[in-house]
C-alpha cells in the first residue's frame, strides 16, 4: 500500500481523477464489490454511475430511479451493482448498466438506511420502524421496534444484525432459527451505528452529542462525551483498533487496543478544518483515514505517523459522503452541492 | 453553510376541527408555492403526493435531566432528509394528532442544531372548532393547551353556531390566549397567505397588538386556568441580567409556561432584541433595528398556568437599567 500523504502538490492541486457536476446534493458514495464503478446517490432520484477508472471514458446521466431523494447507498454484496434506498419507500438493485429492479416496497416511508455484507451476499435496509435482510430472493422482516431504526450495521460474521433506535441497540439473529433479539439499552435517542471490524463493540451517536459503545461479550458500554454535535459519522479501522468519529475539527480516534478508550482521551490529530468533519471513512486496509468537512475541506490522514494533507476542493460546499474504493487507492467524494469526485491516489 | 431557512408552520387542533380539511386545501390549491407536509395518518388525507411525509409522532425525552424536555426524533430524522432533495421547500407543514400537545413538536425547533441552521418555526396555527370546543375543554387538558400555543387561530365551523355562542367561544379562547390572532372561518376556508410563512414568530405584531381588554380575571381567578399576561418597560434592559432571571425563571416554572415571547429593547443596541420560549427552551436573536426617534420600549407575553403578574413584573422591574 503506497499514499504518500507528505505529498506537498496535494495542497495544491488535487490527486490525478474525475469531476462530475450533479446539479442535486449527494447523501452517500459507494464502490461496486469488484471496485471497477463507483456512484453516488442524489437527491433528485437518481444513482450516478461512473467508471473508477478516471481514464476510461465517463458514462452518461441515468434517469431517475427514485421518486424522491435517494437517501442510502452500498455496493451490492452479491453482484457488480448496488443496492439504493429512496424516501419514496423502495430498495432497489441496480445493476453495473444502471438498470434497477425493486426489492421492497414500504409506500409512505423512508429507506434511509442500508448495509452490506461481502462474504455472504446479505443486505440489511430499514425503512420506518422495521428492518429487513435481503438473501437471493428473500426478505424477512426484523421489527418494529421502539422507534424508527436510525442506523444498522451486520457483525463481522454476517449472522446478526445490529438497529439503534430510541432507548438503545436491538441485535437479531438472521439465521434460519428465529431468536429472540438482544437489547443493549441506553436512554435517549441513538442516530448513528457501527458495528467494529473484529465483531466485539457496537458504537452509535445520540442525539445529545455523545458515542456509546458497547461491548459485546460483557454487555458492559461506555460513554463518550464532549462533542460540540451530534456524531452521524462512524468508522472503525480494518484491525478494529480505532474508531473514528466526525464532528471534530480534526481526526477523532478512539483506541480499542488493550483495555478500551474509557478514561482516556482519544487520539486527535490532523490540520483543523474551519468546520467540523461531517463524514468519516477509515482506510479498507492500511492505516490512512479521510476525513470530510461541513465547511467543504477533505483532509488525508495516517494515523501512525500522525502526518495529514488537507486537500483543496472547488467549492466550499459540505461533504456528505465518502467511499475507498476495495483497493484502498480510490477515493470517492460527494457533496452538498452535487459536486462529484473519483481520486486515484496511487503515486 | 449560507442557506434560507425553511419557515416552518406547525398545526394543531381536536379531532375533527378541520385540520386534514385545511391541509388537503393546502396541497390541492395553486398557490404556486411548494409546501411539504409532515402528516400522521397518509390515509386521511385526500390528495397522493410526493410532498406528503409520514411521521410517527416519535417523542423522546432529552438525556439532559431537564424534565419538560421532549421532543419529536422523528421530525428531525424528517427535516434532515428532507434537505436532502433537489428541490427546496416553501414551507414545511407539521401536523400533530388531535390530543397531542404541541410542547414537544415546538421544542424540536429549539433544541437540535441542524433543524435550527435549516428551518425556523414561522407559527403555531391551531384550528379550533366552534361547535364543539367548549365541551373539549371539559375532556381534558389538550383543547387548552392547543389555544395557549397557538399563534394563529382558525375558529372553525362558524356557520355551525349562532353569534352568541361564537362569541362566547371566542371570549374563551382569549382568555386563554389573548396574543393569538382569530380568524373565523368555515370549512377551513382561509387565504393561505394569511396563516403560512407570516412570521408570527418574529413577534414584532404580536407584542405591538395589544389585546382588547378583558373583564375577567379579578372577579373569579382559577389559579389553575391557563392564561396569558404581558408585562412591559420604558427603561432599557440589562441582557445579563434579563438572560439570569429568565433562565432561572423557566426552569424553575418551565412545566407550567407553555409560551414566552418578548422583544426588548437592549441598553445601547441598534436592533431589538427578539426572544421566544416554549415551557423551559428558550432562544433569542436580533431583530430589526430602531428607527430614528423612535420610543425604545419593550414587552414580554407569557401564556401558561399559575401565572402570578405582578411577580413577574417585579421580576422583570429589576432587570431594567
Amino acid at each position: 500500500m503506497k499514499l504518500d500523504l507528505s505529498n506537498p502538490a496535494w495542497q495544491q492541486t488535487l490527486p490525478p481523477g474525475r469531476a462530475v457536476a450533479a446539479d442535486a446534493p449527494a447523501a452517500a458514495c459507494a464502490f461496486s464489490k469488484d471496485g471497477s464503478i463507483v456512484a453516488f446517490a442524489l437527491g433528485d432520484g437518481r444513482v450516478r454511475l461512473l467508471p473508477a477508472d478516471i481514464n476510461a471514458a465517463e458514462t452518461p446521466a441515468a434517469e431517475p430511479l427514485h421518486g424522491g431523494a435517494v437517501l442510502a447507498l452500498v455496493g451490492d454484496p452479491a453482484g457488480d451493482g448496488f443496492v439504493s434506498g429512496g424516501d419514496d419507500g423502495r430498495l432497489l438493485r441496480i445493476a453495473a448498466d444502471g438498470t434497477a429492479s425493486e426489492i421492497a416496497n414500504q409506500k409512505g416511508k423512508w429507506f434511509e438506511h442500508v448495509a452490506a455484507h461481502r462474504a455472504t451476499g446479505a443486505i440489511a435496509a430499514s425503512a420506518g420502524k422495521s428492518a429487513f435482510v435481503v438473501r437471493g430472493g428473500e426478505v424477512k422482516e426484523f421489527g418494529p421496534h421502539e422507534s424508527t431504526v436510525a442506523g444498522l450495521d451486520f457483525s463481522k460474521d454476517g449472522s446478526r444484525i445490529a438497529c439503534a433506535h430510541y432507548g438503545g441497540v436491538t441485535v437479531w439473529s438472521i439465521g434460519q432459527v428465529t431468536l429472540p433479539p438482544r437489547k443493549f439499552a441506553w436512554r435517549g435517542s441513538h442516530v448513528a451505528l457501527k458495528w467494529s471490524t473484529d465483531g466485539k463493540f457496537i458504537a452509535t451517536g445520540t442525539q445529545e452529542n455523545d458515542i456509546h459503545v458497547w461491548r459485546m461479550a460483557q454487555a458492559t458500554d461506555m460513554r463518550m462525551q464532549g462533542y460540540p454535535a451530534k456524531v452521524k459519522s462512524l468508522s472503525w479501522t480494518a484491525d478494529a483498533r480505532f474508531l473514528y468519529t466526525s464532528a471534530q475539527p480534526v481526526f477523532t480516534a478512539w483506541s480499542f487496543a488493550g483495555k478500551g478508550p474509557e478514561g482516556k482521551p482519544p487520539l486527535q490529530f490532523g490540520e483543523e478544518g474551519a468546520g467540523l468533519i461531517s463524514v468519516v471513512a477509515a482506510h479498507p486496509a492500511a492505516e490512512f483515514v479521510a476525513g470530510g468537512y461541513d465547511s467543504g475541506e477533505l483532509q488525508l490522514g495516517d494515523i501512525r505517523t500522525k502526518r495529514s494533507v488537507v486537500l483543496k476542493m472547488a467549492d466550499g460546499s459540505a461533504i456528505t459522503g465518502l467511499a475507498w474504493s476495495p483497493d484502498g487507492y480510490k477515493l470517492a467524494i460527494g457533496n452538498d452541492t452535487g459536486t462529484l469526485l473519483v481520486l486515484d491516489l496511487r503515486r | 453553510m449560507a442557506q434560507a431557512q425553511v419557515p416552518v408552520t406547525v398545526l394543531t387542533g381536536y379531532l375533527g376541527a378541520g385540520k386534514t380539511t385545511l391541509l388537503n386545501r393546502i396541497l390541492s390549491e395553486q398557490h404556486g408555492k411548494k409546501y411539504a407536509v409532515i402528516v400522521n395518518e397518509f390515509g386521511e388525507l385526500g390528495v397522493d403526493n410526493d410532498l406528503v411525509v409520514n411521521a410517527d409522532e416519535e417523542v423522546f425525552e432529552m438525556n439532559n435531566g431537564c424534565i419538560c424536555c421532549t421532543v419529536r426524533g422523528d421530525l428531525i430524522r424528517i427535516i434532515e432528509g428532507l434537505m436532502k432533495r433537489k428541490d427546496k421547500f416553501d414551507g414545511i407543514l407539521v401536523e400533530t394528532t388531535g390530543l397531542a400537545d404541541p410542547g414537544p413538536v415546538a421544542q424540536t425547533f429549539f433544541t437540535d442544531d441542524e433543524v435550527k441552521a435549516r428551518t425556523r418555526l414561522d407559527a403555531i396555527v391551531t384550528v379550533v372548532d366552534a361547535k364543539h370546543f367548549l365541551g373539549q375543554l371539559e375532556q381534558g387538558d389538550e383543547a387548552q393547551e392547543q389555544v395557549a400555543f397557538a399563534d394563529v387561530i382558525l375558529l372553525n365551523k362558524t356557520d355551525l353556531v349562532s353569534e352568541d355562542e361564537l362569541k362566547k367561544v371566542e371570549g374563551k379562547i382569549k382568555s386563554i390566549n389573548r396574543y393569538a390572532r382569530i380568524f373565523r372561518t368555515q370549512k377551513s376556508q382561509i387565504e393561505l397567505a394569511a396563516i403560512l410563512d407570516k412570521g408570527a414568530f418574529d413577534l414584532q405584531r404580536i407584542l405591538e397588538f395589544e389585546p382588547d381588554f378583558l373583564h375577567h380575571g379579578h372577579d373569579h381567578d382559577h389559579e389553575e386556568e391557563v392564561k396569558s399576561l404581558s408585562l412591559s418597560a420604558d427603561r432599557p434592559v440589562d441582557p445579563d441580567k434579563f438572560q439570569k432571571w429568565m433562565g432561572a425563571l423557566l426552569q424553575l416554572r418551565g412545566p407550567d409556561i407553555f409560551r414566552s415571547k418578548g422583544i426588548l429593547a437592549i441598553d445601547g443596541a441598534p436592533r431589538r432584541y427578539v426572544y421566544q420560549g416554549v415551557h423551559m427552551m428558550m432562544d433569542s436573536d436580533w431583530g430589526t433595528p430602531w428607527k430614528e426617534g423612535e420610543k425604545r420600549s419593550s414587552k414580554l407575553v407569557f401564556i401558561g398556568r399559575n401565572l402570578d403578574g405582578e411577580n413577574l413584573q417585579r421580576g422583570f422591574n429589576d432587570c431594567l437599567k
